[in-house]
């Protein structure tokens, strides 16, 4: 074809087809799009209370809200760490386990003389031991993240009772509970001063800190992510290390608040997690999810159980509830994603 | 221009017939009244550039997705009765661009699998393996007599599509569709197929619709075409020779010349330096027999077989182990063991494999496009100057985004290989590794990729392209560097004298 021909049809084309301007979005649009199903979630659990304070009048007044709070702030707190393990592909079963097991290590500690600062302090570092170990099975002998932490999970699971021969351990350090309950700003107690720490900390490790993105881009297509550069095994491993630390963070302020160990404190706690971070919005084969989501997830499986025993229904329906409730939120988040 | 519309008797005659189709997702209009027909014994090219509807037609014909609007007959049945999309499913084959093979499957169940329409049938493993080597011998005797049980994750990309495409002939279709089946493909191979289709259409009176970007081969095997264009037919069912190829390029309405290069040189110009250093350096690279040296902004295209290109490839960006040659660049010996080694000494690369090795699907646009940059200046923190220059990139490369943090599936395949070019652009790599960048996009989007890798190479990046059309390496490259089949290099071509014939002898494909 003749070059001028082709210069004709190209300026031709060029009239017709001006290229529109890219819209440069605003922050508000930016926060409606990245937090469309948060939002959604958030709405649903105010219609859930409002629904119970017309069944329980009771629901509604600031002493059931501050139950709430306490008892799903470990819970949160647990969720969040599953969460960056889920948005990189992988999943963390030993959770539950590894929150039992660093209750009895603290109350050990404690026991043995020392104090709840040193107890703690060895709680945590349980935590992130386990973590450790998940990490570097998962990343550098490339085992399944699944079997991997079906692997801790059971053994940190035995080593909750092996530690105390099954026996549960009282605590009594009167200053242990401050952990959970004190004031460090005053008016706010401290365990819902930790989850907006933490909930911010994380939140602007996912949006604004690069090594956030590199979470979701791993999980969203690890072969881009790495030729992209991205160093797609420390992230893996640092998000393993992350998730138990924050269970074993979970546990410590729950062990302080109900100054007592139990080897099977955890052991509800692994499917409620991963429950709360898919019904914040999370998918399990990685890539999305947020830590607004998963504290949402959170509150509204202990809305529901808390729900439950309000109106004096059987307490064995609480799973039945919340299935039915995982269910629901997944086909919302589906429906809403084919609609774009 | 449509001597066939309104006509009852002879829309009998059509295999399919598809009159006013409509489809949108959400407030796009993707398809505005649609009208497609095909009848038996043709060969039907089916053009359009990259996001004028033509997947979104083909998967409506197909069945995977059903129109908002129109008729769509098979046989002169409707296929919204039971007995037309019965006859449809019975009748029709697809072979999609995005392939679809069971990789944990062997060659054998994945081309005898289809067949069995219920699951309580035994399968039966010698049966399987005799009508996977008969379906191979079709396209390829070589690839034939190798092993049936090799699972399907073993093969290259390229084997794969020999495979489907084998499977699709094999299928006893009356009508197939291949989206883009020669992608992956020598042109040998491709010559092959055609020499299949055109004795299936002409003893078995099979129909085949036929959509590709390349006009050689278009006018090599089609009789008819019909054009979409924005959603509708721009040409419906005109014999190919009709039409000049300028005339076919102005009704897809892409445009032969790319914007010029000042549409992309203001970006270029207000990106940072990042040093003085990072504007390319010479690359060397020795064990192939001949001294290779490329100059800063120089374009070093590599050809053949993928055998090759795909080591030197693997080497230079540190994946996986290479080709065992050694390399000098920046004046020292390189051994990169990992791509973040290779990204952070400012080498790019854009991977052939869009879906998985390029997008990452999850993240917005924005993501995806200053990725690199993060990794090259090692950012701690997402910057608000990002969305900035995301923004201004879209403007410049003329891709049409809603907003820079829209998922980068809101745009058509073209664009996001644009999109996945357009992360190395501002950030002056030294050298930039390309694995068929344009492979299956259109003509107009071609032009915009060249542009920016000339534009690139203006500013110095080192340049080295892998791809197999013969003619844009010819157009584009300082100097080529030819594989055979076997993997090993064969020539290396530079200056005024190389043309399609010696880069054909060099390679030992056909031009």
């Amino acid at each position: 074809m003749s070059q001028t021909e082709s210069q004709r049809v190209a300026a031709a084309d060029h009239k017709s087809e001006a290229p529109r301007p890219v819209a440069r979005a605003g922050a508000l649009t930016q926060i409606l799009s990245t937090y469309r199903s948060e939002i959604a979630i958030a709405a649903a659990i105010i219609v859930l209370e409002l629904a119970l304070g017309i069944f329980v009048p009771n629901a509604l007044t600031m002493g059931n809200f501050s139950d709430i709070a306490q008892a799903t702030a470990p819970l949160i707190i647990m969720a969040i760490g599953v969460l960056l393990v889920v948005i990189t592909g992988g999943i963390d079963l030993s959770v539950g386990s590894v929150f039992s097991l660093v209750g009895m290590v603290t109350g050990l500690v404690m026991d043995s003389g020392y104090s709840s600062t040193v107890g703690t302090i060895c709680g945590l570092l349980v935590g992130i031991l386990f973590g450790a170990v998940n990490g570097i099975l998962v990343t550098f002998v490339g085992l399944a993240p699944f079997v991997v932490t079906l692997i801790t999970y059971a053994v940190a699971g035995s080593l909750a009772f092996i530690v105390t021969d099954g026996h549960s351990l009282p605590i009594n350090d009167q200053g242990y509970w401050l952990l959970n309950g004190g004031h460090l700003i005053p008016g706010l107690p401290n365990f819902a001063l930790f989850c907006i720490i933490l909930l911010i900390v994380v939140e602007f490790l996912l949006r604004r800190v690069v090594f956030g993105r590199w979470i979701y881009a791993v999980g969203s297509s690890p072969g881009a992510a790495r030729l992209l550069g991205i160093p797609v095994h420390l992230v893996q491993f640092s998000v393993y290390v992350i998730s138990g630390l924050l269970a074993a963070f979970a546990s410590v302020l729950t062990v302080s608040y109900i100054s007592n160990a139990e080897g099977t404190a955890g052991e509800a706690m692994m499917l409620q997690a991963i429950a709360a971070v898919v019904i914040g919005g999370a998918s399990l084969f990685g890539g999305t999810g947020s830590a607004i989501g998963a504290l949402l997830g959170a509150l509204m499986i202990t809305v529901i159980q808390n729900g439950v025993n309000l109106i004096g229904i059987n307490s064995f329906w609480q799973g039945s509830v919340t299935g039915l409730v995982i269910l629901v939120a997944v086909l919302i988040d589906r429906v809403s994603k084919a609609r774009r | 221009m449509d001597p066939n519309s309104g006509d009852q008797e002879t829309r009998q005659a059509f295999l399919l017939d598809a009159r006013g189709i409509t489809k949108s997702f959400g407030a796009t209009k993707v398809l505005r009244g649609m009208d497609f027909s095909v009848a038996p014994g043709e060969v039907h090219a089916f053009l359009g550039g990259n996001g004028a509807g033509k997947s979104t037609l083909l998967k409506i014909v197909a069945g995977i997705t059903g129109a908002d609007g129109g008729t769509l007959h098979y046989k002169g049945l409707d296929v919204q009765d039971a007995a037309g999309q019965h006859a449809r499913n019975q009748g029709l084959t697809v072979v999609h661009q995005e392939l679809a093979v069971i990789p944990h499957l062997s060659i054998a169940e994945n081309i005898d699998l289809p067949r069995y329409r219920r699951g309580y049938g035994l399968f039966n493993r010698a049966a399987a393996h005799r009508s996977a080597v008969e379906a191979l011998s079709l396209i390829d005797r070589e690839f034939a007599a190798q092993s049936t049980d090799r699972l399907v994750s073993t093969l290259s990309l390229h084997e794969r599509q020999m495979m489907e495409i084998a499977r699709a002939l094999k299928s006893g279709a009356e009508l197939l569709l291949l989206d883009e089946p020669t992608t992956n493909l020598t042109s040998e191979e491709a010559e092959r197929l055609f020499t299949v289709l055109r004795r299936l259409v002409a003893e078995a009176r099979i129909a085949v619709v036929f959509v590709s970007h390349r006009m050689k081969e278009i006018r090599q095997v089609a009789d008819v075409c019909t054009i979409i264009r924005d959603g509708q037919s721009a040409v419906h069912r005109r014999p190919l020779t009709d039409l000049t190829d300028a005339e076919i390029i102005e009704m897809m309405g892409q445009s032969m010349v790319a914007p010029d290069a000042t549409a992309t040189t203001p970006v270029l110009a207000a990106a940072p330096r990042p040093k003085a250093s990072a504007a390319g350096e010479a690359l060397a690279i020795r064990g192939y027999g001949f001294d290779i040296d490329v100059g800063p902004g120089q374009i070093l295209g590599l050809a053949g077989a993928p055998a090759g290109p795909q080591a030197l490839i693997d080497q230079l960006i540190g994946d996986r182990k290479g080709a065992g040659i050694d390399i000098i660049h920046g004046g020292r010996p390189r051994r990169y063991r990992t791509p973040r080694e290779a990204v952070r000494q400012g080498v790019g690369f854009v991977s052939g494999d869009r879906s998985n090795r390029g997008i990452i699907a999850t993240l917005p646009i924005i993501d995806n496009m200053v990725a690199s940059r993060r990794i090259a200046e090692r950012r701690t923190f997402v910057r608000g100057g990002e969305a900035r220059e995301a923004a201004g990139l879209l403007d410049a490369l003329r891709i049409k985004a809603r907003s820079v943090w829209d998922l980068p599936s809101t745009l058509s395949g073209g664009t996001q290989q644009k999109l996945i070019i357009a992360r190395w652009l501002n950030l002056r790599p030294q050298m930039l590794v390309l694995e068929e960048p344009t492979r299956g996009v259109d003509v107009g989007t071609k032009r915009d990729i060249y542009t920016l890798i000339r534009a690139m190479a203006l500013a110095g990046t080192t340049i080295v392209w892998w791809s197999t059309e013969q003619t844009e390496l010819l157009e584009l490259c300082d100097r080529i560097l030819a594989f055979g089949p076997d993997g090993r290099a064969t020539a290396l071509l530079s200056g005024v004298g190389i043309d399609e014939e010696k880069l054909a002898a060099a390679t030992g494909l056909a031009a």
